[in-house]
């Protein structure tokens, strides 16, 4: 019995802590070689038209506030030591969006002398974003898919 | 039984729960005061307690080369001395759960342990954006202090007393507001001060210098700094609105008035572009402690010829 009242506390605590996970989602957006044509659109999803707050979306300066590392770009050599810095500063648990077709591929910029290729040839990535840039209605919906997929997650464990 | 009554003041009203849950509300208010001013949904009201939550989930990193002890004990002292200060305000218009002759000054510095907290955080990791955070947080410190302190003196001189209770006592008969504005004003804009809010937001500068003094601090850490900041915006506004918005005698006096601050605050907030740290410096030294000064002298020589503070 009294393993019982344990395991559903745990449970009823799971709970509490994917309820506020998948509800106050803070962003650090990282830059590894893009054209800045995704950070452009990251920047405009940001903006008050698009409205993150409501879903609880913040942008944090510092890797050790952040939750969810959004990834743009292809990663060329000299960015993959700053790009696993970052992943490695951000506190468990951590996620990763890869926004654009250069992150998801490499895009344009595969096989250049200067790109060991895409993000999660370095980095483990969640979600992928496509699109050359995203609209920012695309990457609302990648991040908000990342969220849907933590429930999800949580529910069959 | 007295032992109960001093543990449930501890734990939850006026200090502990009560004054966490305000504050995490007004935190709430502040935000989606703000999201509207700049044509916005603004956040869902549970915004702050799920911030709250899942910072508290999360992993604590600890960074190397600094004081262990002193990166896990200051978030602790901070939010400590955030909701000691609470003991000694008039929440919701009750009287303060301890008094004692002399506890505006002591409840004045319980305040700044917060800012001072911050100060030693960000001084005591290797970063240097924390390092520049702190110093910032420090100077504004040292300039918005003063001010804050010789505007809230103002009322305790007129009455003559240092106790908050008889300060408020005296406050519920007069309007302060109307023989001190210059007192009020800078009482309110010193609050924002010390609360970091734009455009006094210099010391923590996401565009400049990432997170400020609070960079390296995740989790616990972090939520505990932030919960004291919700705790003094809370405290905050009871002083303010106590001292010279003609007191807060029950709780629909008190929350209509701190509520009325909030939203001049949010106001200011989304009018205001950041200061520069050497603006937000001689705006309170070169005006603020000025003003103030002028208004104190004013207070004591009208005391000093038998006027008794009124209108």
């Amino acid at each position: 019995m009294s393993i019982n009242l344990e395991k559903t506390f745990q449970d009823a605590l799971e709970q509490v802590k994917t309820w506020a996970r998948t509800n106050s989602p803070w962003l650090i957006h990282f830059n590894s070689g893009s054209c800045n044509g995704c950070d452009i659109e990251i920047l405009a999803t940001l903006t008050p038209r698009y409205d993150l707050e409501r879903f609880g979306v913040k942008l944090q300066g510092s890797p050790r506030h952040a939750d969810i590392l959004i990834c743009t770009g292809p990663v060329t050599r000299q960015a993959r030591e700053r790009l696993l810095r970052v992943y490695e500063q951000m506190p468990e648990p951590k996620y990763v969006v890869a926004v654009g077709s250069c992150a998801i591929s490499g895009g344009v910029f595969q096989g250049c002398y200067n790109v060991i290729g895409h993000i999660d040839q370095v980095i483990p990535v969640d979600a992928y974003v496509p699109g050359c840039p995203p609209r920012p209605e695309a990457i609302i919906d990648g991040v908000i898919k990342l969220l849907k997929s933590l429930e999800a997650q949580e529910q069959t464990a | 039984m007295n032992a109960i009554g001093m543990l449930t003041n501890l734990l939850f009203f006026p200090a502990g729960l009560f004054v966490l849950v305000t504050g995490l509300a007004y935190e709430w208010v502040d935000r989606k005061l703000v999201a509207r001013f700049q044509n916005r949904l603004g956040p869902r009201w549970f915004q702050p307690l799920a911030d709250m939550v899942k910072l508290l989930s999360k992993e604590e990193v600890i960074p190397e080369g600094l004081d262990v002890r002193l990166f896990v004990a200051l978030p602790v002292v901070a939010l400590a001395g955030a909701l000691t200060a609470a003991l000694y305000v008039p929440l919701v218009g009750l009287n303060p759960a301890h008094s004692f002759p002399g506890d505006l000054i002591v409840t004045l510095y319980l305040l700044s342990l917060l800012t001072m907290c911050i100060g030693l955080a960000g001084a005591n990791t290797r970063d240097r954006f924390s390092l520049i955070g702190a110093t910032r947080t420090l100077t504004q410190l040292f300039s918005y202090e003063a001010p804050f302190l010789l505007a809230l003196l103002g009322p305790a001189i007129v009455v003559g007393s240092w106790q908050i209770r008889e300060v408020t006592a005296y406050a519920n008969q007069h309007w302060l507001i109307l023989t001190q504005p210059v007192g009020f004003v800078i009482a309110l804009i010193g609050l924002m001060g010390k609360l970091e809010l734009p455009p006094f937001d210099a010391p923590e500068a996401e565009t400049e210098i990432v997170a400020g003094a609070l960079t390296e601090y995740s989790g616990r850490g972090l939520a505990l700094f932030r919960l004291g900041k919700g705790v003094e915006l809370v405290i905050g506004l009871t002083l303010v609105a106590a001292f010279f918005l003609g007191g807060v005698a029950n709780p629909v006096a008190f929350f209509i008035k701190t509520l009325a601050l909030l939203l001049i605050i949010a106001g200011l907030q989304s009018l205001f572009a950041r200061l520069r740290i050497d603006q937000a410096v001689g705006l309170w030294w070169r005006y603020g402690a000025l003003l103030a000064l002028v208004q104190l002298l004013v207070l004591i020589i009208l005391r000093f010829w038998g006027w008794n503070g009124g209108l």
